[in-house]
């Protein structure tokens, strides 16, 4: 176990000489973890407090069982360092990925950094932002989708390029997570590519863009029913709907258009819409989704 | 009816008395009695010689016509169509089964008739009134017929019961009908015959051709072939050929036919083409009008004492839709012509133009030279079963000529991206020609057909191999859009053929240095497969691009753990390679960690290792990962 810590340091060492995406990967041999001092400044002013530190022999034993031979143990590890929601867990998990791990391992690393962006102890230094988006271009999707999760978390201009490229991913699960991270930064530039994966009746950008679409894209939306699934309109006119933004004369709009779509996805949004709303707020499309809910019972 | 002597052996009593009187001819019978097989005097240069002798050329035709087998909402039907007046002369109800042969003022055809086995119909050519018709015996098999003066030759088997068939050549009055004569040949084994001022000449058990003369039904001459099958018999103005794989101008020098004789002449000629020179007349289904007419080659000569050469020096291949001028002594492509809408069902070399008639109804002439269009014509709302020309130096004069030549990049790139895909390997040759012509213009079209979708992958591979093997270091920036054009599925676009790409700035070598960063770009992509990764690997050290080491480390390091390249390392040994080359010490120390590092692609590891000793320094061993940890 000694030794494969040796390694991963040395080899982070190399790296860190040699230049490279990963350089700076982890820290230098023998030293504390590397953080950009302003990102961690941040990181804790979004936390609110700062973020609980780990037992440096506890960060050992995971450290060295995320590099071991057992491959469950290292995932337990990362699994671990992911929930710790601690300043230090970031390191190993970065260290693994830069040395490079099992398509489980990066998974399970990954999945951990995701935690840590969660519980808004993963700074955006340079580093991690290298790493995830090597990792965002891996051959297997599974990576890839978990490297966009995690780099559409981080507050950071420097993702976007990256997100919109995956936009156009081959793997529908890629597509959507870059989506709902773009969807999530409102950057309404993404719009125009998300409304040309929908036309190809892509289901998973459905939500995202009804998150970012303009006013005048509804109607361009709507009028795909008949050309795509009328089940994934329903969906992207739903979530629409549901918006704070939204003016309620366009609300009661968009429902109507729901309320000609067939299928259950069309019903479905029109009770989800129902639902959003508050009890007491007495809003007209309220009404119109009900009496559209109502027309459609009587009709079957 | 007349028979006439039925054997060789008794021509040559017939000459004999006329040459040395009654002693002689006593002595030639008295060979004769001894000759236990028919072909004792095959390949007698002498007797061929005065056959051929005996041939008066044809005097040239003054007429221009396409006799037109027509189908289609008309029904079945026969035309004849004068080119130089470009109009239908006249029509028939008919159902021509096989091919129709024109003489001097009459036409020939088989049709289905009655009976079972057919009749031989013979037409008026003014007119297509029917003149005569000769139904086939049940027990009788056509071979093939020829029009020659005004006699019509047939060369028939028949079967007997408990037999073998035999074999019979019939001469018949060309106006009537009526047999003149037939002549019992040696074997059963028969083909079609051909005709020429005189002389009839009929294939007979693959390797002999034998000599008649056309009134009388003597034999008077037998052709030996050692080297290649005489599949068929043909006559032109120029001579009597026979030949299968190649051709022999009838004579003195090719009666004993062999690849060396002054006489025989092949072309040289990509491997797409079938070495069709003729119908095989062994086989009667080729006397129809068939695929054989779409797929041949055209060929006329010159002809200087016994040695033909193709007429300047060329030969044409008709494939379907497509005509091609070879070099028939390089095999260089001189020019490609397409037909834009159907098969071209029957083509002629008239001496002055290709002539083709298109299943669609068009007639269309080619200039031999250039390619250029000659002729065209239209029957609209016809549909084209087969044709035979009867144009003999037909030459199409008017606005027509003045066509501009095919654009050969065009018509190959027509070619390549027609949607057809009955021609697999005339695509890959259509590829090959593409890549042999200079120009950026022919870069940016492989480029294209590399990105095109729908091709079969031997064309993909071909058009890799022309564009790797330009080294068009002229086309940098073509290369970069190619590269660059990354896949992208909201813009349906596929990814681009990295590979290849990568193996083409390879070939530049430092020429290509510039596309380094662009290549390196592709190894953080995860569409790049790992064999492109590998040609990746491989061009950026050909390019000497060490400014590319980062996207090389980084290549190792997400990988290098990969289960998917347990299986086969190949990309990761070709990226470590590139480091061992193009990188410093701190490259030997990552790679040096890698070989000992247990998760590494095994195979990697074992590569690594042995790399690593091969180049180590002298006197210096490498430094074990754990001690450079621990200094």
């Amino acid at each position: 176990m000694k030794r494969q810590r040796l390694c991963v340091l040395w080899v982070a060492l190399v790296l860190t000489l040699s230049g490279g995406s990963l350089r700076a990967a982890v820290p230098p041999i023998g030293g504390a973890p590397v953080e950009a001092p302003k990102a961690k400044t941040k990181a804790k002013a979004k936390a609110g407090s700062p973020p609980a530190a780990m037992p440096a022999a506890r960060l050992e034993s995971l450290r060295l069982a995320l590099a071991g031979a057992d491959d469950g143990a290292a995932i337990d590890a990362a699994a671990a360092l992911g929930a710790s929601g601690a300043a230090g867990a970031r390191d190993p998990l970065v260290e693994i990925l830069a040395a490079g791990a099992t398509s489980v391992r990066a998974q399970a690393a990954l999945d951990a950094l995701g935690k840590l962006s969660e519980a808004h102890v993963l700074a955006k230094d340079q580093t991690t932002f290298d790493l995830l988006d090597l990792y965002a271009g891996h051959r297997a999707p599974e990576v890839r989708r978990r490297a966009i999760k995690v780099l559409g978390s981080i507050a950071d201009a420097r993702a976007v390029p990256t997100l919109m490229e995956r936009l156009g991913d081959a793997a529908p699960d890629v597509r959507a997570a870059a989506a709902e991270a773009l969807a999530a930064r409102r950057d309404t530039k993404a719009a125009k590519r998300m409304f040309a994966l929908l036309k190809l009746g892509d289901a998973g950008v459905a939500g995202p863009l009804a998150a970012i679409a303009t006013p005048d894209l509804v109607p361009q939306i709507a009028e795909l029913a008949g050309t795509i699934d009328d089940g994934i309109v329903a969906t992207a006119l739903g979530e629409y709907a549901k918006r704070t933004d939204v003016p309620d004369r366009l609300r009661v709009d968009v429902l109507r258009t729901i309320g000609r779509l067939s299928g259950a996805a069309a019903t479905t949004a029109l009770v989800e819409y129902v639902a959003s709303v508050p009890a007491k707020d007495d809003r007209p499309s309220k009404h119109e989704a009900q009496k559209l809910l109502d027309q459609r019972g009587a009709d079957q | 009816m007349r028979t006439p002597p039925r054997s060789f052996a008794a021509l040559v009593a017939v000459r004999a008395i006329g040459l040395f009187g009654a002693v002689g001819a006593v002595g030639a019978v008295g060979l004769s009695g001894c000759a236990t097989s028919p072909f004792q005097r095959a390949g007698n240069a002498d007797d061929v010689a005065a056959a051929v002798a005996r041939s008066r050329p044809p005097a040239a035709p003054a007429r221009s016509l396409v006799f037109l087998v027509l189908a289609g909402t008309g029904g079945p039907r026969l035309a004849a169509y004068d080119l130089a007046a470009s109009k239908i002369l006249w029509t028939q109800p008919t159902d021509v089964t096989t091919r129709v042969e024109a003489g001097g003022n009459v036409i020939v055809h088989g049709s289905k008739g009655t009976g079972p086995a057919g009749t031989v119909v013979g037409r008026d050519l003014e007119t297509g009134n029917i003149l005569w018709q000769r139904p086939m015996q049940p027990k009788e098999r056509l071979f093939g017929y020829v029009v020659d003066g005004d006699a019509v030759f047939l060369v028939v088997q028949s079967s007997v019961a408990a037999g073998r068939p035999t074999g019979a050549l019939f001469s018949l009055d060309a106006r009537t009908g009526v047999e003149r004569w037939h002549h019992e040949l040696p074997s059963g084994r028969v083909a079609g015959p051909a005709a020429r001022g005189g002389l009839v000449a009929v294939p007979l058990d693959s390797q002999y051709v034998l000599l008649f003369d056309g009134q009388s039904g003597l034999e008077l001459g037998q052709v030996l072939s050692t080297e290649e099958a005489a599949n068929f018999v043909r006559a032109l103005p120029e001579g009597l050929f026979y030949g299968s794989r190649g051709l022999f101008l009838l004579g003195r020098s090719t009666a004993h036919g062999t690849r060396r004789s002054p006489g025989y002449l092949s072309a040289r000629l990509p491997d797409f083409v079938r070495p069709v020179y003729w119908y095989d007349l062994y086989r009667p289904e080729q006397s129809e009008y068939s695929a054989i007419d779409r797929n041949r080659i055209l060929w006329r000569v010159t002809v200087d004492g016994d040695r033909p050469q193709f007429r300047d020096g060329l030969a044409f291949v008709h494939d379907y839709r497509f005509f091609f001028a070879f070099d028939a002594g390089s095999g260089a492509l001189r020019w490609a012509y397409g037909a834009p809408n159907s098969d071209a069902v029957a083509s002629a070399d008239t001496g002055h133009a290709i002539m083709f008639v298109t299943a669609d109804g068009e007639i269309g002439g080619l200039d031999p030279i250039t390619g250029a269009r000659l002729y065209e014509a239209h029957l609209p709302g016809e549909t084209v079963r087969g044709a035979t020309f009867d144009a003999e130096g037909f030459a199409p004069v008017g606005a027509a000529a003045a066509s501009k030549p095919p654009d050969m990049l065009t018509a190959l790139t027509a070619i390549i991206a027609d949607p057809d895909q009955r021609f697999p390997v005339l695509k890959l040759f259509a590829i090959e020609e593409l890549g042999r012509q200079p120009g950026r213009e022919v870069t940016a079209k492989l480029i294209d057909i590399l990105q095109k979708e729908g091709l079969a992958p031997l064309a993909y591979q071909k058009a890799g191999e022309m564009l790797v093997a330009r080294r068009d270091a002229g086309s940098l920036d073509l290369l970069t859009a190619a590269l660059r054009a990354h896949a992208d599925y909201a813009e349906k676009r596929p990814a681009p053929q990295v590979e290849v790409l990568a193996r083409a700035v390879g070939a530049l070598g430092p020429l290509g240095r510039a596309l380094a960063p662009d290549l390196a770009a592709e190894l953080r992509l995860p569409e790049t497969s790992p064999a492109a990764a590998a040609e990746i690997a491989r061009a950026l050290v050909a390019l000497g691009a060490q400014e590319s080491l980062p996207a090389l480390r980084d290549f190792l390091s997400l990988y290098r753990a990969d289960s998917s390249y347990e299986r086969d390392p190949t990309a990761l040994v070709a990226a470590a390679e590139a480091l061992l080359k193009l990188g410093g010490p701190n490259d030997r120390a990552l790679l040096l960690y890698l070989a000992e590092e247990p998760h590494t692609a095994t195979g990697l590891r074992t590569h690594l290792v042995r790399a690593l000793g091969e180049t180590a320094p002298r006197g210096a061993a490498p430094v074990p990962p754990t001690a450079a940890a621990k200094n």
